[in-house]
């Protein structure tokens, strides 16, 4: 028993070293192409940046990367050698994990197509974002080529050597009423809010589209500002017990003083939960699991958010 | 992303230390006069240059936040001005706040911008941004990241900017610049091309910006600042030292600054910046940008130009601080190598190696002389 014990600890020892130094040893440069496509050249870079010079090559942009746990980055343009006009400028970016690579993809992703490149891509006019690993590479054409770019995608997906899945919390939202590429992580201020800190959120359609039907039982006196009828699920990551009673002692707080809280917060979710409603965001329903707080915001009937979010933690492993 | 990119450094101008002059009376009291103040019972409001537009000295600088209610509230708060771009978030941005003020459009100003490219691909550009922001108009459009002066006096670039004007796309024109803004600012104050300027300022930057500042403002363009609280929120990494609303107060103390778009991506930044307006700057506000700016310090050389001519043998130190930069930032050796090769340093290695202490001083206590030997290791 304790040869095989001695044995996996060892084996996962030297697999997770073996990762780790292979992750440090790679150049990012190494990771981009010469010459490809075909009859493509580049003509500039390959230029790294550091957390030093990021703001050098994108400005203000590079905090909100920065919030994401930016390691290094590399740039370069390829020129089509038929049409000088004809470029793609090519960033790829170590973002330290697959969270955060999945966390900066995330915002700025459209509900554009996907291209089917590394865990999750978007492909838009002239531009194709994908992340893999704790890469996150973004890819924009001056002419747009949707197979030039695809295949230069490809390419670097494949010189990319982490295999690392994508989170895990990304499988937890389910699929039903999901907005297409709406899942976003935020390494802070979730929602909006400060003290929500960090986790997921994903924008869904309601079930009836229907602005005028309306659960009786969420008529509320606070006025709801905006009228999209979209809601969130959202998933925040607590540290332990503390941190979740405190961000629902702040959370229950903040509504009382900005929007309501329901004296009556039985739910079949279970005993503990937080209803109310905010000016911003309309009714809001929190649910503690384990070192989690999942909720719905923005709601118009409170069954279906109730169902939803049964959904979410059901999901949760 | 732009690929222009390493020469937008390098604006060098003669300066003096803005946070050196912070206790003196004159920065404290607003002595120069281009835009009018109205103060209200929460918000503040100046002119925007020539274009008349009452903004509110807060805006809010939309660039990293995407949560709608973080733009409700602060249009709840009475903030009126908006900074976004055509390419924060490839897009994404300015299609929230485009959803966000959908039915508030005639009471919120838009700032977007535009990236100079040739004529059809910059009316795209605009298009784009139309579509995504709900709107037929555009208040204020903004060449994004001009960092040469030929630039801000670009006839070809002006005409357009008037095309857009005529067709009653875009009601006001103007540039933002990251860098050499001293320059550009200088450049810009002579010609009538623009009407409004988005720039980075805050109290580490020196005497002369301000100084161009006020000038370009006195010719009628509308200052919009960004970057106004050096590098954001922090909080967390600076031992709980909160100076956002001391930096924040500083920029508004200049009386050239029509408005202010700090970058803020939560409900509880906007409100705290929004409460700054009226406000004023206290003794305690000093001691807080003071410990700012020791937090600030011997992190980076930022260009600022703030120590240019102080050294007595006149030797190019700036240019290898360049190298540095390349070495230590961009960790491209031969980028440094090429820069060393263009420049003519005959005796001006031995001349730096002569002295025994350097008086060249960084305001923001970076170790020139220890970026000089960095650069001096590969040109031996």
């Amino acid at each position: 028993m304790f040869f095989r014990n001695f044995f996996i600890f060892s084996a996962l020892t030297l697999t997770l070293l073996g990762s780790n130094s292979l992750s440090k040893e790679i150049a990012i440069e190494s990771l981009l192409p010469k010459d490809f496509p075909e009859g493509w050249t580049r003509i500039s870079g390959p230029q790294v940046y550091t957390q030093k010079t990021l703001f050098e090559h994108i400005d203000g942009q590079a905090e909100i990367f920065f919030k994401y746990g930016f390691q290094k980055s590399v740039f370069a343009i390829y020129q089509n050698g038929n049409n000088s006009k004809d470029q793609i400028e090519l960033d790829l970016y170590d973002m330290g994990n697959v969270l955060q690579a999945f966390g900066i993809f995330s915002r700025f992703r459209g509900e554009d197509r996907t291209a089917g490149v590394g865990l999750e891509s978007n492909l838009g006019d002239s531009s194709l974002l994908f992340y893999k690993g704790r890469y996150f590479v973004m890819l924009y054409a001056t002419e747009a080529d949707a197979v030039i770019l695809k295949k230069m995608a490809m390419t670097i997906s494949s010189s990319i050597p982490d295999s690392s899945p994508a989170p895990k919390e990304i499988e937890s939202f389910p699929k039903e009423g999901l907005k297409p590429g709406s899942i976003q992580y935020y390494p802070e201020g979730l929602l909006g809010y400060q003290f929500l800190k960090r986790g997921f959120q994903g924008i869904y359609v309601p079930k009836d589209q229907d602005k005028g039907k309306r659960d009786d039982k969420s008529e509320t006196k606070v006025e709801v500002k905006g009228e999209d009828i979209e809601y969130y699920l959202f998933l925040v990551i607590l540290k332990d017990s503390k941190e979740l009673e405190d961000i629902l002692n702040t959370f229950r707080d903040t509504l009382s003083k900005r929007g309501k809280v329901d004296s009556e917060a039985s739910t079949p979710l279970g005993s503990k939960v937080l209803k109310g409603e905010d000016p911003y965001r309309g009714r809001i329903l929190i649910v503690p699991k384990g070192n989690y707080l999942v909720g719905a915001a923005g709601f118009k009937n409170d069954k279906e958010a109730e169902d939803r979010l049964a959904e979410l933690i059901k999901n949760m492993k | 992303m732009s690929s222009e990119k390493i020469d937008r450094r390098n604006f060098i101008k003669r300066a003096t230390s803005a946070i050196a002059a912070m206790t003196a009376t004159s920065v404290l009291r607003p002595d120069l006069s281009f835009a009018k103040t109205e103060k209200g019972s929460t918000l503040e409001y100046r002119t925007l240059g020539k274009t008349g537009l009452k903004v509110t000295t807060v805006g809010m600088g939309v660039m990293n936040c995407s949560d709608p209610a973080v733009l409700l509230r602060a249009f709840d708060l009475g903030i009126n001005f908006y900074d976004t771009a055509d390419c924060y978030m490839w897009g994404r941005n300015e299609e929230m706040v485009g959803k966000a003020f959908q039915g508030k459009r005639d009471r919120v100003f838009i700032q977007t911008k535009v990236h100079p490219k040739e004529e059809k691909k910059m009316r795209a550009s605009v298009e784009r941004s139309l579509h995504r922001l709900r709107t037929d108009y555009i208040d204020v459009l903004v060449w994004h990241g001009h960092s040469h002066p030929e630039e801000v006096s670009d006839p070809d670039l002006y005409e357009f900017m008037m095309k857009m004007k005529k067709e009653g796309k875009v009601r006001f024109t103007g540039f933002s610049s990251h860098s050499r803004m001293a320059s550009l600012l200088r450049e810009a104050s002579k010609q009538n091309y623009h009407d409004v300027a988005l720039v980075s300022y805050n109290f580490t930057y020196s005497k002369d910006l301000k100084e161009a500042l006020a000038l370009a403002a006195k010719s009628g363009i509308g200052i919009v600042a960004m970057k106004t609280q050096s590098g954001g929120y922090r909080k967390e990494k600076m031992g709980g030292l909160n100076p956002h609303q001391a930096a924040l107060k500083y920029v508004l103390m200049d009386q050239s600054v029509s408005t202010t778009v700090p970058g803020v991506t939560t409900v509880e930044e906007i409100e705290e910046c929004a409460a700054v307006m009226g406000a004023p700057f206290s003794k305690s506000n000093v001691n807080e940008l003071k410990q700012y700016h020791a937090f600030l310090q011997e992190r980076i050389c930022t260009m600022c130009g703030g120590c240019t001519g102080e050294c007595p043998n006149e030797v190019p130190y700036q240019d290898f601080l360049r190298v540095a930069m390349y070495l230590d930032g961009y960790q491209n050796e031969f980028l440094a190598k090429e820069v060393l090769a263009k420049i003519d340093l005959t005796g001006a290695v031995e001349q730096c190696s002569e002295c025994s202490s350097c008086s060249v001083i960084c305001r923001r206590g970076l170790d020139i002389r220890s970026q000089i030997q960095l650069a001096q290791q590969i040109s031996a």
